[in-house]
């Protein structure tokens, strides 16, 4: 068993096999791919820069159009594990030894040349940019696109508004200033993300430490790695579940949409203009349609059947009724016949009635 | 104390190198597989109404069981997930226990279904779908198997109409949603819902999925990919990694009107448990249903934490309730080899005791 002041390997011996790998990467690379050295030996990193390469084979048109997006997102999820390889390759060279090293390593792994300068030591952050699906990337683009509008838009904000344009004017101003909300928001969040990033390397170095014992010793690059990764989410749990995050998240959301509602607005409004449907117009027809269908729907399943059911028993009843009727007609006629015969009570009665009148 | 880390420079070598031949193997791999498919089962379509479908699905011979099973999915992703390939299907093994299975597929809500409220989901498509799939199978009650929202809406339909069934399943459905670790609802309680549903009319799956994949931002974007490394020389297991991908982001957009109200009470006003919950104007009262409830859960669940789902038994009336504890997350409970063993025979099983 290695003692505690033993390091990884001699700095010598990684330099070496990370010469030895790099050799390996060239060769493999122009083997499977057909690239020629000059094409990757400028490369300052040879991970990174590999991955890039294999990334370009297949956005030269190799891959379906379906699975595009997970080369994409294999290669994030790649050049994160592999800057880690490299970053511990030279964190080996260097030699040391303690958690906090190990953990510098790591942090270095995420600032790997060309990673975006605004995302340094907050790898919560990129992973959660790589994430951002069309309809959030749509948002942010029509953010960049509202950008040069708002910024004029922003010096009116604090003019009164009157006169002819009165309408018009506040109505800029509310959405520059649900833009500038939303910004700041933004700001909020993103400082909660950058502090679970923070904490998330504490998190690591707790979790390292307890690595320390005999027996618990990490001895992979995939098993540092994925206790990174829980440390990741340990750390961003952490924050996620704080009535702090809670209230921030609800903030840029209501936010967002409160933009989103202005740039709506004013689209129904040029749309008014030029006389073309609005929104609005198809949702009020959209509403009522659907409400005119609950009718219906009742209609045919609560009320019709009821009817149904009604007639039905009042058919009944008629039929009770006539057969009832035809009974004691059937059973009068019989009983006449039956009967003996008596002198007319009725003409009795009636000759009685008229001496009484 | 000794060094936490102790990577031999060989091995780290090794490793890289292994992932740098997958990555090379990947350029050939990606490219020979197929255009994945899901569904293992054949089925037909039994009821359509709108963009809903009912479907009973084939089997070979009669089935065994007495009754038939619904399956009622959530509304978010599609539900093929409970039947996503040949080795990885809950209907699969269901059929081979000899059990009769229909399934509601929601379709894709577009604008048009913006309106649609839960009373529309609930004592509409439900209600018809279960009417629908009784006179089918020609019994007069069936089972309701229902799955996460969709088991939240089983919980709802059940209340209302239990006349109609004999049992209802519950799979990973949240019922308590305001306990601790539920990290979705905690997002959502300072959310102006109104302002919301208002503003996007429905609520678009991209939204949808970057909610769920901020859950657990780096191990869903990029440990899954590393992961992904191991297997790209692999061609089946690609076609695996890719089915469930293409599932993970198949999602619909959510109806309007009928997220605003299923956030608004279950998620923000907690009501199916804490009262004052109404669909289509009748009070739900989970202590109405008395029929048997098996209730399944799985305890590494991200989305429906066990604890939101672990009370369902306190608050419901019926007498004879179970309760599965599943190892595993809210989508292994499907897919896993776990689950193949584990969950349809449990399921088959309750059913079997109690089935008329």
């Amino acid at each position: 068993m290695a003692q505690g002041t033993e390091t990884s390997g001699a700095p010598d011996d990684w330099q070496a096999r990370s010469a030895q790998y790099w050799n390996a990467w060239m060769d493999a690379t122009r083997k499977a791919f057909g690239v020629t050295a000059a094409d990757s030996a400028t490369a300052r990193t040879p991970w990174h820069e590999g991955l890039e390469q294999w990334a370009r084979l297949f956005d030269a048109g190799a891959a379906k159009d379906s699975q595009s997006e997970v080369v994409e997102r294999l290669l994030a999820g790649a050049r994160s594990y592999f800057a880690l390889l490299q970053s511990l390759a030279q964190k080996g060279a260097n030699g040391q030894a303690d958690p906090k090293a190990w953990t510098d390593a790591v942090r270095n792994a995420f600032n790997f040349p060309g990673a975006d300068a605004a995302l340094l030591d907050n790898p919560l952050a990129r992973a959660m940019r790589e994430l951002a699906g069309q309809g959030a990337k749509g948002f942010e683009q029509m953010m960049a696109g509202m950008e040069p509008a708002m910024k004029e838009a922003r010096s009116l904000l604090d003019l009164p508004a009157f006169g002819y344009a009165r309408e018009h004017q506040e109505r800029y101003q509310k959405t520059a200033k649900a833009w500038l909300d939303y910004q700041h928001e933004t700001n909020r969040y993103n400082a909660l993300i950058a502090r679970a990033s923070r904490r998330a390397f504490e998190v690591f170095e707790d979790k390292l430490a307890e690595h320390a014992e005999p027996g618990r010793q990490i001895d992979s690059v995939r098993g540092l790695y994925n206790l990174w990764v829980d440390a990741a989410e340990e750390a961003y749990a952490e924050v996620a579940l704080s009535p702090e995050f809670r209230e921030v998240y609800g903030a840029l959301v209501n936010a967002q949409m409160r933009v989103r509602q202005g740039a709506q607005q004013e689209v129904e409004r040029m749309s008014n203009d030029l006389g073309i449907p609005t929104r609005t117009e198809i949702d009020t027809l959209g509403q009522r349609l659907h409400a005119l269908r609950r009718e219906a729907r009742t209609q045919t399943d609560e009320v019709i059947p009821r009817l149904v059911a009604e007639v039905a028993a009042l058919r009944r009843e008629l039929e009770a009724l006539k057969s009832g009727a035809a009974a004691a007609a059937t059973k009068n006629v019989a009983s006449r016949k039956t009967a003996p015969r008596r002198k007319a009570p009725a003409k009795a009665a009636k000759s009685k009635s008229e001496q009484q009148s | 104390m000794m060094e936490p880390v102790r990577i031999d420079p060989q091995r780290a070598l090794d490793e890289a190198m292994r992932a740098q031949q997958k990555l090379a193997a990947s350029f050939q791999t990606l490219r020979q597989v197929e255009d994945v498919h899901y569904g293992a089962t054949a089925k037909d379509e039994i009821y359509r109404e709108d963009k809903v479908v009912v479907y009973h699905y084939r089997r070979e011979g009669n089935p065994t069981a007495k009754a038939p099973i619904l399956i009622c999915y959530a509304l978010v992703n599609r539900p093929y997930m409970v039947d996503l390939q040949d080795n990885r299907s809950l209907v699969k093994n269901l059929l081979a226990l000899g059990e009769d299975v229909y399934i509601i597929d929601w379709g894709y809500p577009d604008r048009a279904d913006r309106w649609l409220t839960l009373d529309d989901y609930i004592n509409g498509y439900i209600r018809r779908s279960v009417a629908a799939v009784a006179r089918d199978a020609g019994v007069e009650k069936i089972n309701l198997l229902g799955i996460c929202e969709g088991g939240a809406f089983s919980l709802c339909f059940t209340a209302l109409h239990q006349d109609r069934l004999q049992n209802l399943i519950t799979m990973v459905t949240p019922v308590d949603f305001h306990t601790k670790e539920n990290m979705l609802s905690h997002w959502t309680r300072d959310l102006d819902v109104d302002l919301f549903v208002d503003t996007l009319g429905n609520v678009p799956a991209d939204l949808m999925n970057w909610c769920y994949l901020t859950l657990k931002p780096v191990r869903l974007n990029q440990q899954k990919y590393v992961a992904m490394l191991d297997i790209l020389d692999d061609k089946t297991e690609l076609e695996n990694f890719l089915r469930m991908e293409k599932w993970i982001f198949d999602s619909p957009d959510q109806a309007g009107e009928a997220f605003r109200q299923f956030i608004k009470d279950f998620y923000q006003g907690n009501k199916l448990i804490e009262g004052g919950l109404e669909i289509g104007g009748q009070a739900i009262d989970l202590k109405a249903i008395t029929i048997p409830v098996l209730n399944i859960f799985a305890e590494q669940d991200h989305l429906v934490p066990p604890s939101a789902s672990r009370p369902l038994g306190d608050h419901i009336g019926t007498k004879d309730y179970t309760q599965l504890a599943f190892k595993g997350g809210h989508i292994g409970i499907y897919v896993s080899g776990r689950a193949q063993r584990e969950v349809p025979p449990a399921i088959h099983e309750w059913l079997a005791k109690r089935t008329r």
